[in-house]
């Protein structure tokens, strides 16, 4: 079996405040992916390694590291995709916490501000009967947000977002997609809470779309087009705050 | 270290401890109850491994359904080792549970007047299960969590590893959780504890499952002495990916796959569930739609009459859904398409999708009554972790999302009630019990073994397979329990590479295969004993391959037993409401009352 | 319980230099400048007619110089190179709906610049039409 050359970024903060990289040599296949790879680490060549994972099949968002500068999910990349020697560093744009373990409060902070639910008045039924229905929504209507509603929480995106980096007081991608997804869904009812907070100038006006987001959206959920529908959105929000008085 | 005081503990952010979590807030506020819930789990809960889950829920829906089918259908199907009464509670919640899901926004897939659209699945007389194209597990998980964003009342602890809950008297009084951010112990005196910890499908070494399924919760009520129950029925998945043995759903077979061996028949036909039906007419319980037991079964026989084909180093057949088209298997499948493509280079709509069993779900658990509640009192269990009785000896497809909503609900109302009539437990007792772990981890971190987790954990999962697999034979699983046994003594002198205390998932690692090798021993117990052959249970022996009422008509349980090996004892079904008849498909169940 | 201090990585003026993507993405907010140049000549041309025929005259020759061709030309590249990445991100911001279903991207890029193509020879037009 070849072997390729695996760089990990290290971050021992019990040990000493700076990263550094540790080289360790992969056997590998076409089938081996990078969390094959740093599995293979952790049981074979260092089990200090730390680094999160779980579902192994690109679903529940726990494995995103930077892979060559470029952040993936861990278990969708696959060494056979690199020439030459592959750098894992932690997502970009996050505190390290450590080794390849970022702090995913900032993330889930910025999520819970957008209000991501349903907002609507007979959202719990209480089971009598009389209001056993599910609301009525066509294909079209699901048609209209379902492609937003298909993130997985990976946080990718925010570490494309050079504006993220510079400001982590912006949403942020993923925050703001969910908030469009509601936003956009024929059942809901919350748009206006949720535009103040969109709004803001760290809410769809911090980006710039730069558009790598939805580069490296590992389930194509194009980030970027649901913050910049969301500043058409806010403008007329805005316009209408206006003539409102 | 520190301690809280807390009505409610949830363990476990999946789908049934979101559910309870939600329901706990919402009992609590109708009663005007002020009532502290939080909800731990080890991984940030858009992790839990409801997410992969693909397929869908059942419930009874379109006017030529009824209750009584759907009953008869999940009773047969788990060969009436399903508690009755549980059964029919289910049945009769499913469909309010998942409309009101839809009313916080999970996006159900549609029919075009904007009705909710159900899909065919296996073992199910007719169609009744709800999806969201094949992301169904994904779309429920996070709908619950994004709701649960709504309830202030609702207080997180992410990424707490939950170590043991502290039992008094025969009831709960806390839980003892490890931060994993710092390592340090957590105590949370609580009144109330639900255990939705999910299934121990990582026993085994070829599984559909995230790596987090390693049936911590089962272990901690079993050490307190909570029988695990029906431990032996495990479920294979028939379509597993090779290699990896990520999940192709059951719903493809539901729109139409067919499954075919090495020359292109449609060997299912020969194994109880044919006639064959015409391609693009899938018939509820006949070949591709029979249960997957059954399925699996037949993918056994046919390895051994040399009918299965090699992917790589795996033997596999195949699944075919060409002929169903491009758009529409975008439409209704796109994360298979996404998952053979990237996962082993396939594209659906022109090649067929090599396949095999891998393990996939755990039937039993901690065994709790039709209230969800543990001979603990005040201890719950919901979801997979749990044995609430609901599947019998083997699950039909889509029970279990809508299980971990109606039973997650009931744990969650349950708790509450429960947490209004008691008072916190002095808390020396669980102080005490806290210390006691403390200790258990510092001597982790300061063994000098020379055993290593990775060793033992391999050995483990390929003993499981090997001893307690689709087909199981006395000799095997005696041999699997031994191998436990010295497993479990090996273990005892084990050694962590990693010695800090920030996010040590060696620690992780290594605790989990504590719990997994007493769960292990439950499981093959259970298997070793139960001789006869009943759902996912087949045993090869002669005058063993068929099931047995009059001697095992009986739910297996399983007491743990600090000094030696576990104990096993039989408890009585309910079957109050269907008696046990012949379980069959295809032709064969024509006429037979199901 | 105090978590361990985590590191933080700065994002450093050169952040954009790191990949390939954000190097395009500069380029397309680059343009801005060779067009800032095209507005402040148009600007000293509006300038140089107010201040007579003298004036007008030692602008046309301004705009005559190689350089300023050159970067004028640049100009106009840069409006086309900024336009194409505009059309391509439209139908991403303002998605049409027709019949029920989502006009295809390609239709509405295809769409913009056949609006390009009508302005400019509206453009032509008149000018000719002017002469």
């Amino acid at each position: 079996m070849t072997t390729k050359q695996l760089s990990i970024q290290r971050y021992l903060p019990e040990q000493g405040s700076a990263p550094y990289w540790q080289d360790f040599d992969i056997p590998f296949d076409d089938s081996t992916s990078i969390l094959d790879a740093l599995n293979y680490v952790k049981e074979e060549l260092d089990g200090s390694l730390s680094y999160r994972w779980s579902c192994r099949m690109a679903i529940c968002g726990s494995c995103g590291v930077m892979v060559n500068n470029t952040p993936k999910l861990g278990c969708k990349s696959f060494l056979r995709e690199y020439e030459g020697p592959v750098k894992i560093a932690p997502l970009a744009h996050f505190p390290v916490e450590k080794d390849l373990i970022i702090d995913m409060e900032p993330f889930l902070d910025h999520l819970a501000a957008v209000q991501p639910y349903l907002i609507n008045d007979s959202g719990l039924i209480n089971g009598s009967g009389e209001s056993e229905e599910t609301f009525k929504q066509t294909p079209e209507q699901m048609e209209k947000y379902k492609q937003f509603a298909g993130c997985i929480n990976c946080g990718l995106c925010y570490s494309a977002c050079p504006q993220f980096g510079l400001n982590p007081e912006f949403l942020g991608p993923a925050a703001l997609t969910l908030a469009h997804r509601y936003n956009l869904d024929s059942r809901d009812q919350g748009k206006k809470q949720r535009m103040p907070q969109m709004n803001r100038e760290e809410g769809v006006w911090s980006c710039t779309f730069v558009g790598f987001c939805s580069e490296v959206c590992p389930k194509n959920v194009d980030p970027a087009a649901a913050v910049n529908q969301g500043k058409v959105e806010s403008a007329k929000d805005m316009l209408i705050g206006i003539f409102k008085g | 270290m520190q301690q809280q005081d807390i009505d409610i503990v949830i363990v476990g952010g999946g789908g049934a401890g979101l559910r309870a979590a939600i329901a706990a807030t919402e009992s609590a506020r109708k009663e005007n109850l002020q009532q502290r819930i939080v909800l731990l789990s080890k991984v940030y809960p858009m992790r839990s491994h409801t997410v992969s889950a693909e397929g869908g829920a059942a419930a009874v829906t379109s006017a030529e359904d009824s209750l009584q089918a759907h009953f008869d259908d999940t009773v047969a199907g788990g060969d009436w080792l399903a508690e009755q009464g549980v059964v029919d509670y289910f049945i009769r919640h499913a469909h309010q549970e998942l409309v009101q899901m839809e009313r916080w926004g999970c996006p159900w897939s549609r029919k075009p007047d904007g009705s909710v659209q159900v899909r065919r699945f296996g073992g199910m007389k007719t169609a009744r299960t709800w999806f969201a194209a094949d992301k169904t597990g994904f779309h429920m998980l996070h709908t619950l969590f994004q709701t649960s964003l709504k309830y202030p009342e609702i207080e997180r602890l992410d990424e707490y590893f939950v170590l043991d809950i502290a039992v008094v008297d025969g009831a709960v009084v806390g839980v003892i959780a490890l931060e994993i951010a710092t390592g340090e112990l957590t105590l949370l005196r609580a009144k109330s504890v639900i255990l939705a910890t999910g299934g121990a499908g990582r026993l085994f070494r070829f599984n559909t499952n995230a790596g987090i399924v390693t049936g911590d919760g089962m272990a901690m009520a079993f050490r307190h002495g909570v029988a695990l129950r029906d431990m032996e029925f495990v479920q294979y998945h028939p379509t597993g990916l090779p290699g990896s043995g990520v999940l192709i759903t059951e719903a493809c077979r539901g729109e139409g796959g067919i499954l075919v061996n090495k020359d292109g028949y449609r060997y299912l036909q020969d194994y109880g569930l044919g006639p064959e039906t015409p391609l693009g007419k899938p018939q509820n319980k006949y070949m591709e739609l029979g249960p997957r037991d059954k399925l699996s079964q037949a993918f056994w026989q046919e390895k051994q009459i040399g009918r299965t084909g090699k992917f790589g180093d795996s033997d596999v057949v195949y699944l075919d859904l060409r002929h169903l088209g491009k758009e529409y298997l975008h439409e209704r499948l796109p994360f298979i398409c996404e998952l053979a493509g990237v996962f082993i280079n396939v594209d659906p709509v022109n090649e067929l999708i090599p396949i095999r069993p891998a393990v996939h779900y755990t039937m039993g658990g901690i065994e709790t009554d039709a209230n969800c509640e543990t001979r603990i009192k005040g201890l719950y269990a919901a979801g997979e972790c749990a044995s609430v009785g609901l599947h019998g000896a083997n699950r039909l497809g889509s029970n279990s999302l809508s299980e971990l909503l109606v039973f997650g609900r009931l744990a969650g109302e349950q708790a509450s009630q429960h947490a209004a009539t008691v008072a916190f437990a002095d808390s020396s007792a669980l102080e005490e019990q806290a210390q006691a772990h403390k200790t258990r981890i510092t001597q982790l971190y300061d063994a000098e073994g020379e055993e290593n987790w990775v060793e033992l954990k391999r050995e483990l999962v390929l003993s499981m397979e090997t001893g307690c697999g689709i087909y199981r034979e006395a000799e095997g699983m005696q041999a699997t329990l031994q191998a436990i046994h010295d497993l479990q003594a090996r273990y005892r002198n084990i050694r962590l590479q990693d010695k800090s205390r920030a996010y040590n998932t060696e620690l992780m690692q290594c605790l989990e295969l504590g719990y997994g090798l007493d769960i292990a021993e439950a499981t093959c117990l259970g298997a070793l004993e139960r001789k006869e052959s009943r759902g996912a249970h087949k045993r090869l022996e002669e005058g063993l391959q068929q099931r047995d009422d009059i001697n095992y008509l009986k739910h297996s349980q399983v007491f743990f037993n600090a000094d030696g090996p576990a104990e096993l004892r039989w408890q009585d079904v309910d079957t109050h409401l269907s008696a046990p008849a012949e379980r069959a498909y295809g032709d064969a169940g024509k006429g037979i009352k199901q | 319980m105090a978590k361990q201090t985590s590191y933080f990585p700065e994002l450093k003026r050169d952040w954009w230099l790191k990949h390939p993507y954000f190097k395009k993405y500069m380029a397309r907010e680059a343009t801005v400048l060779p067009l800032v140049f095209f507005l402040v000549c148009l600007l000293a041309g509006l300038f140089s007619l107010l201040q007579g025929a003298q004036g007008w005259q030692g602008w046309l020759q301004f705009m005559q110089n190689p350089l300023v061709i050159a970067l004028n030309l640049l100009a106009f590249m840069a409006s086309l190179f900024h336009a194409w990445t505009f059309f391509q991100l439209f139908p991403r911001v303002m998605p049409l709906r027709a019949g029920g279903r989502t006009v295809p991207p390609h239709l509405m890029v295809l769409g913009q610049w056949l609006g390009v193509l009508v302005v400019m020879v509206l453009a032509a037009w008149i000018l000719m039409g002017g002469l």
